[in-house]
């Protein structure tokens, strides 16, 4: 079949006319196979000319058209539209590029008529293989995301909203505003910043179609045109801003201080804070870093910074409420704590790790000794609960379960509270006064202690009448070695030993005592031993001192005390007559190492030895002992009770246990953290909540923070006697430190965590909007279109070493100038020297960054006009002298002229030169104490050194942080220095490649607050009109895939820049998404199999295409 | 007001010749900024500021240029072109009208600048290094031998101090040196 073509040669004015000889192509496009006709026209995108097209279509029965004029760029959609009209496929349309490509960049007309023959053949060959293709329709959803809370983000917010559709705000910070929030005045016409921004505000976050996420993130994009799915990461802020009133009472109450952004770190905020009184939305957040460490590797969590933070403050009542609320016995705990806090400070890698436990410990006797109490509590549940067992378990889950509004009864089997603390902890560690204070203190808080009451059956107090019951039984005997002997007089076991000496019912004068183990037990009684008068006391344990469970202190105190130790020695026998005389022993060597980790020891034949001994005592570990009526209860091999490790049930319902009846023997502040695990079950329980859902949650523990002019300072130490005082008697060995050392050491604190978690913001807030254990959450949506607006970030001026900002305190950067003339700002807008004094010169050094090669290639555009500005408000605020020091004046907006000349008018001193420097080393008298700008002033030809109070740099704009992963999430482009790219500079400068996808404000370049109010208005008509259509019609010219020639090799997914080609792995072939196709042809070219192809790319359309231009070059 | 001759030409040509030197065409961007004149710890010497001789060979004022002692005062210490905005490559800029004055026979014949840096060089080509006490010598008996007996003090208490050689010294290897500057100074003529 032949094709009737049709050519129409444009000569654009004289554009293209002057320099292509357009009769000529025209003779020559006639003898082009298949051309039906063939005209020239001044100007073939005007109406007459695309009725002269849609006349010939119809009249002549073309059916494919040539152009050759501009761009495709420019008007292939007015040919396309003008074939539609005319009832021919728009596909069956080729344009030819003759202005652009040729008629603009040649000067020799003869060549250049040449290369159009070759453009107009090339295209009269091809189209006659073109097929038609048929436009495709996507539906457009309603809703907009808009990236970025600025100025820019606000306007296009409220035009969309306003509309009726849907806006999905998102800012990163934790209020909307962007730095407009943070100016005091807005050039040229001077009025506050605050004034005319907030109402705009206050406007968004009211509006009822306004969805607000601020201090959050976009996370992902999926998707495309008309159908985004986007993830937005909300952090937390921990404050429900529903329920804040902003009242502010939580701020006076935070101990904690950081510098403050929002004033350009030119001041201080709390942890607990806002950017500024009128932030949207009005609600408080918290600063938190993540996790304390101290209180990451406590067993029990305690908020040690938080009564670290208080006690620096001198607040020791509320710290001690503090560590109330997390242990019950804080006096106990500050003294026997083995404090794994302590190995985890970050203080400690700057000199030594803060004393916690210590600090702890002055906390509760402070608060004894000044008979201060902790708040009290109130009967807020229904529920009642029964604890078995007055050891540390036992009475942290009365604690905690008191704290929360349970009535709680403990039975205790013993005479006393306590357990072990009573019972097994030697008194010089601990003394029963200070177990007897805690513990009376916690029968004052309201928990009912009932001792000498044992319990056979927990089920019997059930069916009593309490709702729940947590078992803490502990593990009430020590184990035997089951060796030869071991039964005979003379013989004891660690705790029976202990016990004794406790409530001094033994004394060891004159003996000589053998303590067989190696961890802390057999310390506390080798120097129990000590204290009771024994002649000799050896430690025998069968590996080395590397092995000893014990810690270091421990070891290092008892032999500081005198005990002896013996390694790698395993007693055998004890031997005597009736009673233990002597102990026969093995030697050990160290075999391979075992499921602990340790090393084996094996005892080595032959050498045996005796040693003797009127005392042997076997501290070897200690057992659960559970008889009675509890057979009920499931046990494990070993002897203790089966509990679930997360919420502790037993297979008893109601029942809970945990501690060292369920874990075997441990440590005091783990046997505080089985309780409050266990309080948190019977809360659950008791209040019918799943005992399971979101428990431990996982808080990533704070990063290390900055030690960056930390002073390095020795951690305190506790008062202790001396060795020689010790062994006479058990006096406490350790004493508690005075106040002043206390707030020194707090001092010493480096706040990891950011905020404390001293809880004193909760107990402030009427409203109860605290969660302080929120956590992230992220949200998924889906919009119709994308507007990006993140604005920019200041260029950073100590990058140019000799404006010595950084270096000299009165080297302020524009943003910290803004800061210092607002009212809200760290002086209360007086213009004051870091010295606090009224400045008498002042300089502005225009172009920092901005115009330099070394830095920013472009001009900021803002500078001048903010310089002027700040030069303005400087001369108002303080009558100095004022120099602007500048290359060009570039005040080019509306009233931006008048604005310059009335500066011209107000005394400023304007030096035509860039600052060279800006020294503090004068060369002449009246240089002393100020800082000199250097410069050439350029009109006089003369260098100039001009002293100053302060120099303000007027620094350019660069695009903001995280514009990079935009970049990649949004498949943007980008200009100079970052920038987002938009479609065309100037017809399309809010549209971006992307479909749906627009910019506005600072993200697309620099520009001022007017310029960004336009873009943000401009980008929610491009939106809006994408939505109100409901329809986008996508580009036919996609490419796609023979399935079957598919090898599935995946190159063309790795080298598509659009994301748009997915893999289907059941058919092993790449699918094209074609919605997000943009025909760029990188797939077909990659392609090894040839399975990719292009519409309107096909190969016998680019050869005729060739050939084409070959043809023409024959011709010629 | 001095009415200047402005030679279009020959400053044409000499200017392409300048914008030859690796990133020379910058000087189309200065700026006029003056930020090499302030930097400059010669330019309080100089007739024209560093600035004002970029301004002046754009504009073919060739007597300003070559007549006056800016470039031959030119410390080469760098500061210009490291703090340029515009990246003009300052110190090579001056070497390159250092050169050109001198093939072309711009210089003033007073220019007592360019005398020091002759006998600078030739001494280098002798020795290797410099000779400070041969160069003082030679440089005052070509311009102005009386000065001469001012500089002796200076000479004395330097001698004192073991801060000048009397006699030269030759570096190892001054063969190789002069194989090297003949092969840059060959290349550099294009040859």
């Amino acid at each position: 079949m032949s094709e009737k073509i049709g050519v129409y040669l444009c000569h654009c004015g004289t554009n293209i006319s002057q320099t292509v000889d357009i009769a000529e192509v025209a003779r020559f496009a006639e003898t082009l196979p298949n051309v039906a006709v063939v005209r020239e026209y001044k100007y073939m995108c005007s109406n007459p000319g695309q009725e002269m097209i849609k006349k010939d279509i119809r009249e002549l029965g073309l059916d494919r058209v040539v152009v050759s004029s501009c761009s495709p760029l420019l008007h292939e959609e007015t040919f396309r539209a003008a074939c539609d009209d005319a009832g021919l496929n728009r596909f069956l349309f080729q344009m030819s590029n003759v202005r652009e490509q040729c008629s603009w960049v040649h000067s020799d007309r003869k060549k250049a008529t040449e290369k159009a023959k070759k453009l107009v053949a090339a295209a009269v060959m091809r189209v006659a293989k073109h097929e038609p293709l048929e436009v495709r329709k996507v539906p457009v959803r309603n809703e907009t995301l808009i990236i970025g809370g600025g100025i820019a983000g606000i306007e296009a917010a409220l035009k969309i909203a306003e509309s009726g559709k849907k806006v999905y705000l998102v800012e990163r910070d934790s209020t909307i505003g962007g730095h407009m929030a943070k100016f005091d005045k807005t050039f040229p016409t001077l009025d506050c910043a605050a004034c005319i921004l907030t109402p705009k505000m206050v406007q968004v976050a009211d509006h009822p179609n306004v969805e607000l996420y601020t201090y959050s993130e976009v996370e992902e994009v999926s998707g495309y045109v008309g159908n985004f799915k986007v993830k937005v990461r909300k952090r937390p802020r921990y404050v429900d801003v529903v329920k804040c009133t902003a009242c502010g009472e939580c701020v006076e109450v935070c101990p904690i201080e950081f510098k403050n952004e929002f004033d350009e770190n030119m001041s201080t905020r709390k942890a607990i804070f806002r950017a500024f009184p009128q932030a949207v939305p009005n609600a408080f957040l918290i600063d938190k870093k993540g996790k304390a460490p101290c209180r990451a590797e406590c067993p029990a969590g305690v908020h040690a910074q938080g009564y670290i933070a208080l006690i620096a403050q001198r607040r020791y009542a509320d710290a001690f409420d503090l560590i109330m609320s997390d242990l019950p016995l804080p006096s106990v705990c500050g003294r026997v704590c083995y404090h794994p806090c302590e190995e985890r400070c970050e203080r400690g890698s700057l000199d030594e790790p803060v004393a916690i436990n210590t600090l702890k410990r002055f906390a509760s006797d402070w608060a004894a000794e000044n008979g201060v109490e902790p708040a009290p509590r109130k009967r807020t549940k229904e529920g009642k609960v029964a604890v078995v067992g007055g050891g540390p378990a036992g009475l942290a889950c009365a604690n905690e379960l008191s704290k929360r509004g349970y009535a709680v009864t403990v039975f205790e089997a013993n005479e006393k509270p306590g357990g072990m603390l009573r019972y097994a902890i030697p008194e010089y560690r601990l003394p029963a006064s200070v177990l007897d204070r805690d513990i009376e203190r916690l029968e004052k808080l309201g928990i009912e202690i009932r001792t000498s009451s044992p319990v056979d059956d927990p089920e019997a107090l059930l069916r009593e009448g309490y709702g729940g019951v947590f078992l803490a039984l502990g593990a009430q005997k020590s184990s035997s070695m089951g060796i030869e002997g071991e039964d005979k007089e003379g013989v004891m076991g660690m705790l029976e030993f202990l016990r004794a000496a406790k409530e001094k019912k033994l004394t060891c004068i004159g003996w000589k005592v053998a303590v067989v183990g190696g961890g802390n037990s057999a310390m506390d009684a080798a120097r129990t031993a000590v204290r009771l008068g024994a002649e000799s006391v050896q430690v025998l344990y069968r590996r080395s001192r590397a092995e000893m469970p014990a810690h270091d202190w421990e070891v290092e105190e008892a032999e500081r005390e005198g005990v002896l130790f013996k390694f790698l020695v395993s007693p055998v026998a004890v031997l005597g007559d009736g009673k233990a005389e002597k102990v026969k022993c093995v030697r050990m060597r160290l075999g391979e190492p075992d499921e602990s980790g340790r090393r084996r020891p094996e005892p080595i034949e032959g050498s045996e030895f005796t040693l003797d001994a009127d005392l042997i005592v076997m501290a070897i570990g200690q057992q659960t002992d559970i008889a009675g009526g509890m057979e009920k209860l499931k046990r494990s091999k070993w002897g203790t009770i089966e509990a679930d490790p997360v919420t502790l049930e037993t297979n008893l319902k109601g029942v809970f246990a945990g501690g060292d009846a369920v874990t075997g023997a441990a440590t005091v502040v783990e046997a505080f953290a089985a309780g409050k695990r266990a309080a948190e079950s019977l809360d659950r329980y008791l209040s019918g909540k799943d005992l399971r859902e979101g428990r431990d949650k996982e808080i990533p523990v704070a990063p290390s923070p900055s030690t960056e002019g930390v002073k390095k300072e020795p951690r305190v130490r506790e008062p202790v006697i001396p060795s020689i005082d010790r062994v006479g008697g058990f006096r406490e060995i350790t004493g508690t430190i005075a106040e002043e050392d206390a707030v020194r050491e707090a001092l010493r604190c480096l706040r990891c965590g950011g905020c404390s978690e001293c809880m004193e913001c909760v107990k402030k807030c009427e409203p109860e909007a605290i969660i302080h254990d929120q956590l992230e959450e992220t949200v998924e949506i889906e919009v119709g279109t994308i507007i990006v607006a993140t604005g920019y970030r200041l260029f950073d001026s100590s990058r140019i070493p000799q404006y010595g900002y950084g270096r000299f305190p009165d080297v302020y950067n524009g943003l910290e100038f803004e800061r210092l003339c607002h009212a809200g700002g760290p002086t209360g807008g007086k213009i004051l020297t870091s010295k606090g004094e009224k400045p008498e010169a002042i300089a502005i050094l225009h172009c920092v960054g901005s115009r330099d090669e070394n830095y920013l290639d472009y001009c900021s555009r803002v500078c001048c006009m903010y310089s002027l500005k700040f030069a303005h408000l400087a001369k108002e605020k303080t009558g100095a002298k004022v120099y602007n020091f500048y290359i060009d004046i570039r005040a080019f907006g509306k009233g931006y002229e008048e604005f310059y000349k009335r500066l011209l008018n107000e005394d400023i001193y304007f030096i035509r030169g860039k600052a060279s420097e800006v020294t503090a080393v004068p060369e002449y008298p009246e240089e002393e104490g100020k800082l000199v700008v250097v410069c050439e002033d350029t009109l006089l030809g003369i260098n100039r050194r001009v002293p100053v109070d302060m120099v303000i740099l007027s620094a350019g704009m660069e695009p903001a942080e995280g514009a990079d992963e935009l970049t990649r999430m949004l498949s943007l482009s980008c200009t100079y220095g970052g920038f987002f790219m938009e479609k065309h500079p100037k017809l399309a400068p809010v549209d971006t490649p992307t479909d749906g996808i627009f910019l506005a404000g600072a993200c697309q370049g620099p520009k001022d607050i007017p310029d960004a109010v336009s873009q943000g208005a401009a980008a929610a008509a491009g939106a809006l009109s994408l939505m109100d259509k409901g329809v986008f019609v996508l580009e036919p010219v996609t490419a796609d895939r023979v399935e079957e020639l598919c090898s599935g090799c995946k190159v063309c997914i790795a080298n598509c820049p659009y994301s748009a080609i997915e893999f289907d792995a059941e058919k092993n072939v790449s699918v094209v998404v074609k919605e997000l196709c943009k025909g760029c042809g990188t797939c077909v070219a990659s392609c090894p199999s040839g399975a990719a192809f292009q519409e309107n790319f096909a190969d016998d359309q680019i050869v005729n295409e060739i050939e084409g231009i070959l043809l023409a070059a024959k011709g010629a | 007001m001095e009415v200047t001759t402005v030679n279009e030409d020959l400053g044409r040509a000499l200017l392409e010749r300048v914008m030859s030197i690796p990133n020379g065409h910058k000087i189309k961007a200065c700026q006029q900024c003056g930020a090499c004149s302030a930097s400059c710890p010669s330019s309080y010497a100089m007739e024209y500021s560093p600035r004002e001789i970029i301004a002046a060979l754009r504009a073919g004022v060739l007597n300003r240029v070559f007549e006056s002692s800016t470039v031959w005062l030119c410390a080469s210490c760098y500061l210009c072109t490291v703090r340029c905005p515009a990246g003009i490559p300052f110190t090579d800029v001056m070497y390159e009208l250092k050169a050109m004055g001198i093939e072309k026979g711009l210089y003033k014949k007073d220019q007592h600048n360019i005398k020091m840096a002759r006998t600078f060089t030739r001494t280098v080509e002798k020795y290797g290094r410099n000779a400070e006490v041969e160069m003082i010598l030679k440089y005052y008996l070509t311009t102005n031998p009386l000065k001469l007996l001012g500089q002796t003090s200076l000479a004395l208490k330097l001698l004192m101090k073991g801060r000048l050689d009397l006699f030269p010294h030759r570096i190892k290897g001054l063969a190789e040196l002069k194989k090297m500057v003949a092969a840059v100074e060959g290349g550099s003529n294009g040859s």
